[in-house]
């Protein structure tokens, strides 16, 4: 790469144009994105350029789609639908093996909202176990907590949707109100939607573990709403 | 004829901007995907056409392409309009089926090859539109010297990398590079309104 970091000296458009064509290789696109977030002329290069890309996608000569395609992408997505809804409703029902008084509350709790919010527990042995922390997930019928011990953390996530082509989940951790910190943290799920994601770096400190959607080999800041959010409180 | 209420809410959706179609969508609502496949559909299936040269594969990219965007639904207003969204999807689908079955097909489909024999749809105002300002994209890329035209469709259509394209060419990397932004700045010059209007 022609780039060394430095904000004025480099020559910013070869890469620019390679990334927007997605001409990079995965580990230059990577530190391409890193050097983004240094580097206004590059961020300006890429801002241009960018729209060109969009442009082309949309050159391309008219061909008709085959009649049925549409009815069949909308049976997946229907099915898709319907799988959410039953596993929304599976976990609505799970409390089976609780006491009837707590399987009234959790049915309750778990009708109120779409995502599932854990609650904190603590166990009161004396004995270093793990906790468990409260973690939201937005946007999908998934679910996650953080199982915390000795000031480090694991991530671990069921029916997450697998992140798009090209992209990955990434883990944050913010302190206080300062914008959230990436970590090295980066993973996608199992068929199933499920991951277990050490959390890097001593939680000392950080009020929330974010995680987000970014393009493949992370970001440095990200623009993204996150996906789950576990607060300690 | 019965309408139903669901046609009544397409009629209800698609009086809606695309933007506005994303927000139902990201709360899970399947018929305003239908209203946005109705409006990029078209687009999604040229595309993975160019790009594999196949029609069965085409068919399924753009499957595949679709139904990752519904289940991510992570449209994102600042990286672009929501018609960039869907074909960066089908473009990424594209060139990860090109990654599995280690062929890239489609480079040598030309434009009258690719529509010949296939019936046309009824387009609408929009839709004619559209082919218009894509005849005035194709117009600007033959206008751009060869050398740089064939990287970037190498890169852009064929998901080669630079260092791929270097190879297949035997150039220096930093050739092909540098004729990638000189191809690609010159679009932008000549497509200066168009380009705003896509953004």
């Amino acid at each position: 790469m022609s780039v060394n970091g430095n904000t004025h000296d480099h020559d910013s458009g070869d890469d620019a144009a390679a990334y927007v064509l997605g001409a990079l290789e995965p580990r230059e696109a990577a530190d391409y994105l890193r050097h983004l977030t240094l580097c206004t002329r590059c961020r300006e290069e890429l801002a241009a350029l960018a729209p060109v890309t969009d442009a082309l996608a949309s050159a391309v000569p008219h061909v008709p789609a085959p009649p049925d395609l549409r009815r069949r992408v909308m049976r997946a997505v229907k099915d898709q639908q319907r799988g959410e809804a039953e596993r929304a409703d599976r976990r609505g029902r799970k409390p089976l093996r609780l006491p009837t008084r707590a399987i009234a509350l959790a049915g309750g709790f778990a009708a109120a909202c779409a995502a599932l919010v854990l609650a904190f527990v603590a166990i009161p042995h004396g004995h270093e176990t793990p906790r468990v922390v409260s973690a939201r997930v937005m946007g999908s019928p998934g679910a996650a907590q953080l199982r915390v011990s000795h000031n480090h953390a694991e991530l671990v996530v069921w029916h997450l949707p697998p992140p798009p082509a090209g992209r990955i989940y990434e883990v944050w951790l913010r302190r206080g109100s300062t914008a959230p910190a990436p970590t090295s943290a980066l993973f996608s799920v199992t068929s199933g939607g499920a991951a277990k994601v050490d959390v890097p770096g001593d939680l000392r400190g950080v009020s929330q573990v974010l995680v987000t959607q970014e393009p493949a080999g992370g970001s440095r800041v990200s623009r993204h709403r996150p996906v789950i959010v576990a607060s300690f409180t | 004829m019965i309408r139903t209420p669901r046609h009544f809410r397409l009629t209800g959706l698609r009086r809606l901007a695309d933007e506005e179609l994303a927000d139902h969508i990201r709360q899970g609502d399947g018929v305003a995907y239908e209203v946005l496949f109705e409006r990029h559909g078209g687009a999604a299936f040229s595309l993975a056409y160019r790009m594999c040269g196949r029609r069965t594969l085409a068919e399924d990219i753009v499957q595949e392409a679709f139904l990752s965007l519904w289940r991510g639904r992570g449209f994102d207003p600042a990286r672009g309009s929501v018609r960039s969204w869907v074909l960066a999807g089908v473009r990424h689908r594209a060139l990860d089926s090109f990654r599995h079955q280690t062929a890239k097909a489609g480079l040598d489909v030309h434009d009258d090859v690719a529509a010949k024999g296939l019936v046309a749809d009824d387009r609408t105002d929009t839709q004619v539109q559209r082919e218009d300002d894509a005849q005035q994209v194709r117009g600007a890329l033959v206008e751009l010297p060869a050398e740089q035209r064939q990287v970037i469709e190498l890169a852009y259509y064929g998901g080669f990398t630079h260092s791929e394209i270097a190879g297949m060419l035997d150039l220096p990397t930093g050739t092909v590079k540098g004729r990638m932004r000189l191809g690609l700045t010159k679009l932008r010059l000549s497509l200066a309104d168009l380009v705003e209007a896509v953004a």
